[in-house]
């Protein structure tokens, strides 16, 4: 999948705005929003949020999340624990690099947000193709996706599932012809022994 | 890996691989599979070169043919190298469908190690695929990889490349989708046809 493509799923995502114009509801396909009142707070997707900042039409409340205290201890806790930590958001790449980009104003160190949200990023990317390797060495069977957020999933795709899938035809070929002697990892004793990924 | 397909090229050109062979009996006017044999007929006990798909069709035959041997990158010494260090070898120059015809191959070793040296091997080289999908100079780190290898790292490096783009880019240009301009040229092909 394309990263844009992800991008426009997170897009539907709902966050708060505070409009500057007065507007009856409005009908969408992804339901009804609405009504407008100026400076009163109300939930759009991100996509309308975008598109109504863009126009200078309403400033952006950021994310609860989007703070700088709760991603310094994100980011310390992802350094430590060994294992994937639960994201705030299923698709915080995005939306930080969506709102970042378009309303940075809107969000108060919004350029100090940016470098630890990328800290957070690196730290995982990395902490997955480590984890991806280690989980080829091992000869694991499988692998637990816990709190990994589709942008990162996507970024494993052709490449994880593929050596997987040569793994196991050659597991099936050479096993069936030779029933008389298994090898060293049978299928089902592999899969004991799951990393976390 | 797509192999065991009929109409797979891959597959096709792995099984026209050629394996060593022991003839088990005497075979009139086939003296011809073995090139340096003198005669017409084909003597029982001869060793010779031929195809996988010969050899495969000669073997299941009931009594068999032939006897097939291990072609001698499957056999201990190469097979020592492989499960010492993976990475170190070059499977291009080894042999560029490496992994296809050592499953081919692994039926007729009798200690059924090929199979467990496969497994090994791929799970070794991971990490060369996974560091040349990121690599910069990307023609050095494809080289040692074989053919399914090169496509799996290629479409890796794609992924990476498209996650760079999209995570330095500030904004998202419009674009048509991959889906909708390939529908697009179906339905003209569709209607040239008619």
């Amino acid at each position: 999948m394309d990263p844009y493509e992800i991008e426009f799923i997170g897009e539907n995502r709902i966050i708060s705005i505070i409009p500057n114009f007065t507007y009856d509801k409005i009908y969408l396909i992804c339901g009804e929003f609405g009504p407008f009142r100026a400076g009163l707070p109300m939930n759009v997707p991100l996509w309308l949020a975008l598109m109504l900042k863009q126009k200078q039409k309403c400033r952006i409340v950021p994310p609860d999340w989007m703070d700088m205290d709760a991603l310094e201890n994100i980011k310390e806790e992802e350094k430590r624990s060994r294992f994937f930590t639960k994201m705030p958001n299923e698709h915080y790449m995005v939306e930080a690099k969506l709102i970042l980009g378009a309303a940075s104003e809107d969000v108060p160190n919004a350029s100090e947000i940016k470098t630890v949200i990328k800290d957070i990023w690196d730290i995982r990317m990395s902490k997955l193709r480590t984890s991806m390797d280690a989980l080829m060495k091992s000869g694991g069977g499988y692998g637990r996706l816990d709190h990994l957020t589709m942008m990162e999933i996507n970024s494993v795709k052709p490449l994880l599932p593929a050596a997987m899938d040569s793994l196991l035809r050659i597991q099936m070929k050479s096993k069936k012809t030779t029933p008389a002697n298994l090898n060293v990892s049978s299928f089902s004793q592999s899969g004991g022994s799951s990393q976390n990924i | 890996m797509e192999f065991s397909n009929y109409l797979s090229i891959t597959d096709i050109l792995v099984t026209n691989e050629r394996i060593p062979c022991k003839f088990l009996h005497d075979l009139p006017k086939m003296g011809f599979l073995d090139p340096s044999a003198a005669d017409d007929d084909l003597k029982a006990g001869t060793n010779a070169e031929i195809p996988i798909w010969l050899a495969e069709s000669l073997y299941t035959r009931r009594p068999p043919l032939v006897n097939v041997e291990l072609p001698k990158t499957y056999k201990d010494s190469y097979r020592e190298i492989l499960n010492a260090d993976a990475c170190t070898v070059d499977l291009h120059k080894l042999g560029q469908h490496f992994y296809e015809l050592g499953c081919y191959v692994a039926k007729h070793d009798i200690k059924g190690e090929v199979g467990s040296t496969l497994i090994n091997t791929l799970r070794q080289r991971f990490r060369m695929l996974l560091s040349a999908s990121v690599a910069t100079d990307s023609i050095s780190a494809m080289q040692p990889l074989s053919a399914s290898e090169r496509l799996q790292a290629a479409a890796a490096a794609r992924t990476e490349r498209n996650l760079a783009s999209w995570l330095q880019r500030g904004d998202c240009p419009l674009t048509t989708a991959n889906m909708v301009a390939n529908h697009r040229k179906r339905k003209r092909a569709e209607m040239e046809m008619f």
